[in-house]
């Protein structure tokens, strides 16, 4: 397994620059998310990695090895694609044999290693089928079992399951952690769904039109989101956004929100800059029902997910902020409450969309 | 760990990046073409401006004249004419027939199968069984339409050597022969239809003639245009049925365009102007199928 | 007629259909007739053709085109023309159609319009100079000659190109991967999909080559060479007066009895062919 580095990349299509002075470390082992909306360039920045795209300016090193000018098959990287790619007239055998076919691999290895791949990926009695009889999900399993043999220095995903049902989405992805756990394979895991980066990647990296938002562990990115974008793309449902006055008396920042109501935050008053409008930013957790809150409010709409009731609140000032209460919950539409939002949760956005976080404990 | 990171030399694999051996792959082709199609082409351009001498095979410089020849030619106007003629004879009866043909045959019934598969079946044969065929048809005295005038008791007429009927009895041989193309056109434009349209016209009330008019025409109207102009670009090539059957006669009345062509080239060696006369055919041909590109481009923006 | 969604059959549906039928008969009454002429003796025919109409009828003209007709080495030449020239036409259009579209080299996208122009080219615009060349290469009468200039049809390269394009990319990048290199992704991964056009062109091309008419005619002039289409009309002089009416007949009736057998088992890929092919 190696690691892999992207020293300041960048591309071009046509007069669009869609990736932009990219640089990037990933781990040797290590398993990390793309995580963006589509047209971010996340599946730009894999296939240059896989050597699909050519890169405009920049490197690519795998190992320590500069890969960037080698053809694909040369760069030691296996990928599994968004829609399986798989060679409809083969037998899953001979799809998952034809790389190493290709190189000169001894039979022997190519059938022990279809074997082995074959008996983690739990498809042996597929092997003499072809694609067009399995299913999405056991065609998926090949595309995977595919790269495994190969036993590559890193393994390239593109947004794999994205194509499958819902509840076999879920399945597949607690596989795919245990397969990681198993291997400790370098991965690159392209995706837009948010669940998917946070469940399964040891750090993610979100992009946003070409360049990285922020880099970091999954519980880092959800409790720290260096940017509005990511607060917003990240965690479900999205962090609430209220216009807020800024009171930088105190050691830390204390705000006024719209209606009137005050918060105190364990913001540092010194770590704002000088001028500037801001917005609070606070996840729906942190919002909670209290018949001593400060912060009044008429519920419009509940959603009972099971688990937990979300509630979609309209304040004094006319604005709306997504609450949350127990699975249980008695609320109905209408009803008049008060809510208490949690100060430590508390987050400060200004107007270019940069953020603002409690100190951190030492 | 990565055994099979590196592939040596003998085993690498392509990119997607341009590389002038990918070209190798349209290279057999391209000799072919360029020695088969674009060399004879820009040598039979050279050739129309020569004369030719049958005896001694030279060949002279001779600028336009073998095409103000043709243009003086009486034979070589009428042939041009009757080209037309012919053109204006058929299309419209492939058109008409065909759509009629196609339209009461559009059904998945085993028996509309069958028919259209009689229709078409003729179009797989030669030309020379089809005109083997039709002479038989057409003999005086002893072909089945004589025998079958003859019942009314009417004296044979021999088609093919009269001046009159020579060229329309190529039509008709030529209709029955390749109907099942313009029918088989139809029929998958036809097809095409989405059903919806029929059921809200039906549920619309409207009639078998106000859905044909209104409903099916319109919808294949650009298949209606590519057969046209097919049928005309097909049917100016005339050549094996007015050979076979006329010999282009009686007095060159049924002599088409490349009838010409090949007796005054293949036959007289005069290969100049033979080549002038190709040329010719060439233009009015450029001239049709330009029209079907600038009409499809239209129909498709509609 | 048209209309579907109509429920039940009126009397119009009936007319058409009759009308149809009646049509249809009339459409294989000529081919009845000559089939009939053919189980005539010829010197009964000589007299009179109505004799068809009633016995004797004879299996002598079958035996007779049998024994000494053309029609076996003719229809032997038109076999191996229009064999090899059909596995020619799908290899040069098979590579050709990958090359414009799965790959990517200078020049390739004003080259392929270059080689689509060539659809717009008659055979008659060529066939002269077709002519003049292979004269003067000394090559006429040859299967070669027979074959070769067919092959500059750009017909099957621009089907090939537009089937090869329909066919998703990532097959050819999941190969990449696997380090096929550019033929071997043609051959292995790419051309085993490509059956169905294969057979579509395969038959296009096969029945072109069959009836082809004005060239073997200019070029394959002595009868040895002959190819069917050719054959069959050179037995059509001094139809008239020919004492062996019912020969002719039954020669005709050999000669195209194997493309109707043909055309009976793969109706269906000749139609999609040849109406594919007019539609361009």
């Amino acid at each position: 397994m190696s690691a892999i580095e992207l020293d300041r990349v960048s591309k071009t299509f046509g007069p669009v620059e869609v990736i932009r002075d990219l640089s990037l470390q990933i781990n040797s082992g290590e398993f990390v998310a793309f995580l963006g909306a589509s047209g971010c360039g996340k599946t730009t920045l894999l296939r240059m990695i896989a050597g699909l795209e050519t890169l405009n300016g920049g490197e690519i090193r795998i190992g320590g090895r500069r890969i960037d000018s080698l053809p694909p098959g040369a760069r030691g990287v296996a990928m599994v694609f968004q829609h399986y790619a798989l060679y409809p007239h083969m037998t899953i055998r001979e799809n998952m044999a034809f790389g190493l076919k290709n190189i000169g691999v001894d039979r022997a290895v190519i059938d022990a290693r279809v074997a082995e791949a074959a008996r983690i990926l739990e498809i042996e009695p597929l092997l003499e089928r072809k694609p067009g009889q399995l299913s999405g999900g056991q065609r998926q399993r090949v595309a995977i079992g595919r790269a495994l043999v190969k036993k590559p220095e890193a393994f390239l995903f593109d947004e794999p399951l994205s194509n499958l049902d819902a509840a076999l989405r879920v399945r597949t992805r607690v596989e795919l952690a245990r397969l990681h756990q198993q291997t400790r394979a370098t991965t690159i895991f392209v995706t837009h769904d948010q669940v998917e980066a946070m469940t399964l990647a040891e750090r993610i990296i979100v992009m946003n039109a070409g360049k990285i938002e922020q880099i970091g562990a999954p519980m880092r990115i959800y409790s720290r989101p260096a940017t509005e974008f990511v607060a917003r793309f990240v965690g479900s449902p999205s962090m609430n956004f209220l216009p807020v006055d800024i009171d930088r008396a105190g050691d830390n920042v204390a705000l006024t929100l719209a209606g009137g109501s005050t918060l105190a935050t364990h913001i540092a008053s010194k770590s704002l800059p000088a001028n500037g409008t801001f917005r609070l930013g606070i996840r729906a957790e942190a919002v909670r029902i209290d018949p001593q809150g400060l912060v009044p409010g008429k519920i419009e709409v509940v959603e009972r997910l099971g688990d937990r009731t979300h509630l979609h609140t309209r304040l004094a000032d006319g604005s709306t902020i997504i609450a949350e209460d127990v699975g249980a919950s008695r609320a109905a539409s209408g009803d008049a409450i008060k809510l208490r939002l949690d100060p430590a949760e508390a987050h400060l956005f200004d107007d270019k969309g940069a953020a603002f976080h409690a100190q951190e404990a030492p | 760990m990565s055994d099979a990171a590196a592939p040596t030399r003998r085993f690498r694999g392509a990119d997607n990046l341009p590389n002038w051996r990918n070209g190798l792959f349209i290279l057999p082709f391209l000799i072919v073409y360029l020695g088969l199609l674009v060399y004879p082409l820009l040598w039979g351009m050279w050739i129309s401006f020569q004369q030719y001498d049958m005896f001694d095979k030279s060949a002279t410089f001779a600028g336009l004249t073998n095409f103000t020849n043709l243009a003086d030619d009486p034979i070589f106007r009428g042939v041009v004419r009757n080209t037309f003629v012919f053109v204006a004879l058929t299309v419209p009866t492939f058109v008409v027939i065909g759509f009629a043909l196609a339209l009461a045959l559009n059904r998945p019934t085993r028996s509309a199968a069958i028919l259209r598969a009689v229709f078409f079946g003729a179009s797989v044969l030669s030309v020379t069984i089809v005109t083997i065929i039709w002479k038989m048809m057409y003999l005086p005295g002893r072909g089945l339409i004589s025998l079958f005038i003859g019942l009314f008791g009417l004296a044979p007429i021999s088609f093919l050597t009269s001046a009159n009927l020579a060229l329309p009895a190529v039509a008709a041989t030529t209709v029955w022969w390749i109907i099942g193309l313009p029918m088989m056109l139809f029929l998958a434009a036809l097809q095409q239809i989405p059903p919806e349209l029929y059921e809200a016209a039906a549920l619309d009330n409207a009639g078998r003639w106000r859905t044909l008019w209104s409903i099916t025409l319109p919808s294949i109207m650009r298949t209606f245009i590519v057969v046209v102009i097919y049928e005309i670009v097909a049917q100016f090539q005339l050549f094996g049925q007015a050979l076979l059957l006329t010999q282009g006669g009686p007095n060159n009345t049924s002599r088409p365009i490349v009838l010409f062509i090949y007796e005054t080239g293949f036959r007289d060696w005069n290969l100049g102007y033979a080549a002038a006369a190709s040329e010719v055919l060439f233009f009015l041909m450029a001239i049709a199928a330009m029209l079907q590109y600038l009409a499809s481009r239209r129909s498709e923006t509609h | 007629m048209a209309a579907r969604g109509m429920v039940g059959k009126t009397w119009g549906d009936r007319i058409v259909l009759g009308a149809v039928i009646a049509l249809a008969i009339l459409w294989i009454v000529p081919i009845a007739w000559v089939l009939a002429l053919s189980f005539k003796a010829n010197s009964e025919l000589m007299m009179s053709t109505s004799s068809v109409l009633h016995p004797p009828y004879t299996f002598k003209n079958y035996a007779d085109v049998m024994a000494t007709s053309g029609v076996f080495h003719w229809f032997v030449n038109s076999i191996v023309v229009s064999g090899t020239a059909t596995f020619l036409t799908l290899a040069l259009a098979s590579l050709a159609g990958y090359g414009f579209s799965r790959t990517e080299f200078r020049g390739r996208d004003i080259l392929f319009v270059f080689v689509l122009l060539g659809l717009a080219v008659p055979e008659q615009a060529v066939i002269i100079a077709r002519h003049q060349l292979f004269t003067d290469w000394k090559l006429h009468n040859t299967y070669l000659a027979l074959i070769m200039p067919g092959l500059s049809n750009a017909f099957g390269v621009f089907l090939m190109t537009q089937y090869f394009r329909s066919i998703p990319k990532d097959i050819d990048e999941a190969a990449m991967l696997d380090n096929a290199s550019r033929f071997k992704i043609f051959w292995r991964v790419l051309l085993p999909l490509t059956i169905p056009a294969q057979a579509t062109l395969g038959i296009f091309t096969f029945l072109l080559y069959w009836n082809d008419y004005l060239w073997p005619l200019i070029s394959a002039t002595r009868p040895e060479m002959f190819t069917l289409t050719v054959g069959i009309a050179s037995t059509q002089t001094n139809f008239a007066q020919s004492e062996g009416l019912g020969f002719l007949m039954a020669q005709a009736i050999f000669a195209g009895l194997p493309v109707f057998i043909v055309y009976l088992f793969f109706q269906k890929y000749i139609v999609q062919a040849v109406a594919g092919a007019a539609v361009r």
